[in-house]
């Protein structure tokens, strides 16, 4: 039996109500916790502090930072980042791993047939309103075919474990998901910090991310090309994750380029070069697809490329994400996900779906009004946590301005049962002390022809303020490195 | 009976402030079509850079220009040929019941569900003027034909009174407008009525003092089941037929604006169109 009472823990908290991922229900370490703890045990919260601003230096020091969107002003910030990282055991892991894939692959079928064919919805699984009703549907993405018929290639799912212990997915993201280069970083960080902790475990290697994601991506390049040209195309440098754009180009060994420094030309993308034009056979683009072609979108952007849409649409240049699918990851899509995978795959989820509830339903929208403080509701279309309302946490006059709001556009609400989200030692600056906080994992799955890639690690999210339970760093999440291990 | 038609468009953009690099792409190719064939295209412009001919994002043939050279004006000119065909006689059926049927059936709503929803331009207004009500006793194309007379004569026909940020609500208050506008109030109508309808743009042979000419020219093309699209003109109160050559279509005229263009200049602009359209019988 471990001894419980380590130094470093010997202040820790626990909330039986909350499903700790290293202590199980009796207080015991949990099996795969063990080696670390009493290691970690070995230090003294002075030497922790001390490691943990040495950490907070280096990500400084690389330039690792986000932007935070504000109604007064925009901050550059270091993304928080703990020192005592997440292990996933191998069991769990391949529950996650299968999990992922099978719900990528389902949404890239699911995105074909609703620019196509539109079975699902003829056949009565997914209503036709939330499609035709969806500002990321694209009329232009009908009838396209895009290389290979990809299109997701980058998935970033989001799970969380319930006090059940068991995993949920929270939401699928297939815009232009985010936050892989912090899976590296931190890895990298923590190595730096506390290098002796990884020769006691066998713990899977995220920096093949890169390599991979090239691979796959190169098995989708546009018919007729042979050796592809890949670029990553950003929104430019005050991007929030630009950080993580110039620093996925720079590990594949590909460009990076903002629109300006590309052009269309009897619809083939070149890119300007000091010796001259180079043509581009793939873009992995962090542009939002309103903003990728003047001619054919948002005609104010100045982010995109005059003419890119026409070269996509003749096939001579593969985009990932492909534009419009927006269309899949929307929270109302989200709630027939269990639907989507039998439809598609005939296979039963591996991985569970919050119950969800639909404003746009009558009988579900009374439901939610008269429990809507058991409740979190959740604006559709809203990316990075922005305007979520968690029922047990407003005031009454929240309560009913949140009611009128949601009967004024039910369409644009659906309403979840608030999951509990499992904890994490955290240490926490202010109190210098370790601290349960919610923590949920983003998974990154690339697709590619006939060959998929999860990167085994993922991004462990930590909301850092006590209680709350919105992890994205844009509401102040922090987050862990987190260790797949290969045996235990 | 077949018409051989000679297009001249012409274009002069000019602008206020030098401008330092500038894309255009036009929307005014005919296609070519089971009842019109583009046979011949010469494009021109002042800057002496190419024409490329590529597409849109609904798959119709465009003309775009890149210049990175400096200029204040821009002068556009290109002139098609088009054979068209005599459209024929459509066979209409006298009983509405299997129509009224299949447009209600799910595979047609969601097949067509782009033509049957409702855009910014083709929102009808919460108005007390009363608006054309279908009669369901008679069968569809009788319905869009009344339809198309009764936009005709509820709008009067005057130009420079509304411009592409007209909303229908306006239309219908005011009662004027141009082709553009007819044409966004026959397929607001329609649609509501479950009609899939979709804007057309093209050019218009104005033989004997329609409207239309000199500029480009709007009408709607609504589905009938078993039949297929029907071009209805409400601005002239007439079927497509041989005078009308179409370039595109689209949900309203955000998808068919012949003219779009990313200027990377300060200051005014002024554009002009001129739109010639010549036949010879053959």
């Amino acid at each position: 039996m471990t001894n419980i009472e380590n130094k470093i823990f010997s202040s820790y908290q626990k909330d039986a109500t909350l499903y700790d991922e290293i202590f199980d229900s009796e207080g015991q370490i949990k099996e795969v916790y063990q080696k670390l703890f009493s290691l970690y045990g070995e230090h003294s919260i002075k030497d922790y502090v001390n490691l943990n601003s040495k950490a907070k230096a280096s990500f400084f020091n690389q330039g690792i930072t986000f932007q935070v969107y504000g109604d007064k002003e925009t901050k550059e910030k270091i993304f928080p980042f703990d020192l005592f990282p997440r292990i996933i055991d191998p069991t769990e892991w391949d529950i996650i791993e299968k999990g992922s894939i099978q719900r990528s692959k389902a949404l890239n079928l699911f995105l074909w047939d609703v620019y196509h064919d539109k079975n699902i919805i003829k056949d009565g699984i997914v209503p036709m309103e939330l499609i035709s009703s969806s500002d990321n549907y694209l009329d232009q993405m009908q009838g396209l075919e895009p290389p290979e018929g990809i299109y997701n290639h980058i998935s970033g799912i989001d799970i969380i474990k319930h006090n059940d212990g068991k995993y949920y997915v929270l939401e699928d993201n297939i815009r232009c998901p985010s936050g892989v280069s912090y899976v590296i970083c931190n890895r990298t960080a923590l190595k730096r910090a506390l290098f002796g902790v990884f020769n006691h475990y066998q713990t899977y290697s995220v920096t093949n991310y890169a390599e991979n994601l090239l691979d796959l991506l190169e098995t989708v390049k546009p018919h007729g090309v042979d050796v592809p040209n890949t670029v990553v195309l950003t929104p430019g440098m005050y991007n929030s994750a630009f950080y993580e754009h110039s620093y996925l180009a720079k590990t594949m060994g590909v460009e990076l380029v903002e629109g300006r420094d590309l052009f269309v030309e009897n619809d083939f993308v070149y890119m300007k070069t000091i010796k001259g034009p180079e043509k581009v056979d793939i873009i992995y683009r962090r542009v939002d697809d309103q903003f990728i072609d003047p001619l054919e979108f948002n005609p104010d952007s100045v982010l995109g490329v005059p003419g890119l849409f026409a070269a996509y649409k003749k096939g001579n240049i593969t985009l990932a994400n492909a534009p419009g699918t927006g269309v899949a990851d929307d929270k109302a899509i989200y709630t027939y996900m269990p639907e989507i995978i039998k439809y598609y795959l005939k296979e039963e989820p591996i991985l569970n779906n919050v119950h969800t509830y639909h404003c746009s339903r009558p009988d579900e929208l009374e439901y939610v009004l008269k429990h809507i403080h058991e409740l979190v509701i959740k604006p559709v279309d809203e990316a990075g946590g922005y305007g979520i309302l968690i029922g047990n946490k407003l005031s009454d006059k929240e309560i009913e301005l949140a009611k009128n709001q949601i009967k004024a556009t039910p369409r644009k609400y659906v309403a979840q049962p608030i999951m509990s989200l499992s904890v994490h030692p955290t240490y926490i600056d202010d109190s210098e002390e370790f601290e349960q906080r919610h923590v949920d994992l983003r998974v990154f799955t690339v697709l590619g022809k006939n060959k998929e890639f999860v990167l085994k690690g993922g991004l462990t999210r930590v909301a850092l303020q006590k209680g709350n339970l919105i992890v994205n760093s844009s509401q102040g999440g922090g987050s862990k490195d987190t260790w797949v291990l290969k045996s235990i | 009976m077949s018409i051989e038609y000679t297009i001249n468009y012409s274009t002069t953009n000019t602008y206020e402030n030098i401008v330092k690099s500038a894309f255009w792409q036009f929307l005014i190719l005919p296609e070519s079509n089971k009842n019109q064939e583009l046979v011949n295209v010469k494009l021109n412009n002042s800057l002496n850079v190419a024409n490329e001919i590529s597409i849109n994002g609904y798959g119709f043939k465009t003309v775009r220009i890149h210049t990175k050279k400096e200029f204040t004006k821009l002068l556009f000119e290109a002139t098609f040929h088009v054979i068209k065909n005599d459209i024929n006689p459509y066979q209409f059926t006298e009983d509405n019941t299997e129509e009224i049927k299949l447009i209600n059936n799910i595979n047609y709503l969601i097949d067509f569900e782009s033509f049957l929803k409702c855009t910014t331009y083709t929102k009808l207004p919460k108005t007390d003027h009363k608006l054309f009500v279908f009669d369901w006793s008679k069968t569809i194309f009788q319905n869009l034909q009344n339809l198309n007379n009764w936009v005709y004569n509820f709008i009067y026909f005057k130009v420079n009174k509304t411009n592409i940020y007209t909303t229908l609500e306006e239309i219908i208050i005011n009662k004027h407008g141009v082709c553009q506008d007819f044409t966004h109030l026959f397929c607001a109508i329609a649609r509501k009525n479950k009609i899939a309808t979709r804007y057309t743009s093209g050019y218009l042979h104005q033989g004997n003092g329609y409207f239309g000419d000199s500029q480009m020219h709007a009408w709607a093309e609504a589905y009938i089941p078993k039949i297929g699209w029907v071009g209805f003109d409400p601005t002239n109160d007439l079927l497509a037929d041989i005078n009308h050559i179409k370039v595109c279509h689209g949900k309203d005229y955000q998808d068919c604006a012949p003219l779009k263009g990313v200027i990377y200049a300060t200051g005014k602009n002024k554009t002009s169109h001129t739109v010639q359209v010549l036949s010879q019988q053959q």
